[in-house]
């Protein structure tokens, strides 16, 4: 069944996997959070041309695969004669791709805040980024965090597309590993362990959060 | 102060405000009265933008509203607005719903705006609540508090759309209370309100609308013992029959 001493032995590559996967996995979700959260007013402000641009992203990136989101990164950007690390070009794909997902759920939950507020504050004098900011986009978080535990879980998963540009994620390594050792099986039942290791404290901190924000209500 | 001239407003093919004329001035409280939907509600929220208007020119303090040129948060700090929903800040502290605005807007110290933020709290009778959450209060005292977070901007003139109309019977006194007591200090009020009681014994001037159009205008005296046209006298005897 399954064999330890996989684990035992790659311990230091394992965890070098694990490191980058939570590093990459660090850096995207802050990244395609900012980045949701702006597409997102973008995409409900009264400004067309920002409504286009939240638009036209939303539904490009949306909708082609993550695969080609970071291929775009990884040799696209050679092209133009940028060239920057696997680890990056990985990191800003997961990112941008995720971000488009992001801005769908915080826009649903800046439309479910009450109209009511949105009045409040700007027949008091506050202008509208001010309102956004401080009124509106704290009550959305809230009503958001159930879907972007969702989105967060499925970045870590998607973590794993940096293996295939060289990465060195977790992915990565284990696929080392395995062509090393020719044990297939135990060497990605201990890779998944690890993801786990990661999406179940992220699933139970947003619980917390919830269950903290929700406490005013 | 707030100045109608041929305002007229359409949603699609509706027309909600039909020829407006209407001048409120300093000081002065005028309670617009009449049937759900006659656009009562609309032309208050046209006085802050709430609501674009269609044509016609409606100035507030010599400034046209609808202007492109117009800074409307500049303007919109000289006018407080209640809602018939309260509409607080449910994740801010009653006494953080009403610094914000003093703070971000009117530049305040914190310690500033909180000492006057309870100063108002005092006034509508509230103090002790100002570290409590919305949603720990009743509908009347948090309709106390909007009138508090109204106040605390300093404002020439006060909006009030239909304040006690979603609030339990037995609290309708308090708020009206506190509305009464900010009329006799001279505030500038503009109220749409079914609470004829309070029309009658407030007001300086009694707006009748139906059908985006005001049909009276006339003294309390006057509209409840007299009115001249049809439909307010229908109106008002529907509400004497109904209690």
């Amino acid at each position: 069944m399954l064999d330890f001493t996989i684990l035992t032995d790659n311990f230091g590559t394992y965890l070098r996997g694990f490191g980058n996967t939570a590093y990459a996995s660090v850096l995207a979700l802050a990244g395609s959070f900012l980045l949701g959260t702006l597409l997102a007013v973008f995409r409900i402000t009264p400004v067309k041309p920002l409504q286009w641009i939240g638009t036209a992203y939303v539904e490009f990136v949306r909708n082609i695969p993550l695969l080609l989101v970071v291929y775009l990164f990884f040799l696209g950007l050679p092209s133009i004669g940028v060239v920057l690390s696997p680890f990056a070009c990985g990191t800003l794909g997961l990112a941008v791709y995720t971000a488009a997902f992001i801005a769908e759920a915080v826009r649903a939950g800046i439309l479910s805040v009450p109209k009511g507020q949105m009045e409040a504050a700007r027949s008091s004098g506050l202008s509208y980024g001010m309102t956004m900011r401080l009124v509106i986009l704290p009550q959305a978080v809230k009503i958001v965090i159930p879907p972007l535990n969702n989105q967060f879980i499925n970045l870590i998963k998607n973590s794993s597309i940096l293996s295939v540009i060289s990465g060195f994620d977790l992915m990565f390594y284990a696929d080392r590993i395995a062509s090393d050792t020719y044990v297939v099986f135990s060497t990605y039942i201990f890779a998944g362990l690890f993801y786990l290791l990661l999406t179940l404290p992220l699933s139970y901190a947003t619980g917390w959060l919830e269950r903290r924000l929700a406490r005013h209500d | 102060m707030i100045r109608f001239q041929a305002v007229d407003k359409h949603y699609g093919s509706f027309h909600v405000l039909k020829d407006i004329h209407l001048a409120v001035h300093q000081g002065e409280v005028v309670v617009v009265v009449g049937p759900s939907g006659s656009g009562k509600s609309t032309l208050l929220r046209c006085i802050n933008r709430l609501e674009t208007i269609a044509s016609g020119e409606l100035t507030v303090n010599e400034v046209r509203v609808n202007d492109k040129k117009t800074d409307i948060n500049k303007l919109r700090r000289d006018i407080g607005m209640v809602f018939q929903h309260f509409n607080l800040y449910p994740h801010k502290k009653v006494i953080e719903n009403i610094t914000l605005a003093p703070i971000k807007v009117l530049g305040l110290s914190k310690q500033e705006a909180e000492e006057t933020a309870l100063f108002y709290l005092e006034k509508v009778g509230i103090r002790d609540k100002a570290g409590a959450y919305p949603a720990q209060l009743s509908g009347g005292q948090q309709q106390r508090v909007a009138i508090a977070r109204g106040l605390a901007m300093k404002p020439k003139i006060m909006l009030f759309d239909e304040p006690t109309s979603a609030l339990d019977p037995e609290m309708v006194g308090e708020v009206l209370d506190v509305m009464k007591t900010l009329a006799r200090e001279g505030m500038t009020m503009v109220v749409v309100t079914h609470e004829m009681g309070f029309a009658r014994e407030v007001a300086d001037r009694v707006v009748f609308m139906d059908q985006g159009r005001i049909l009276e205008e006339a003294t309390p005296a006057e509209f409840f013992a007299n009115p001249r046209e049809e439909r307010a006298r229908a109106f008002l005897s529907r509400l004497i029959r109904h209690g």
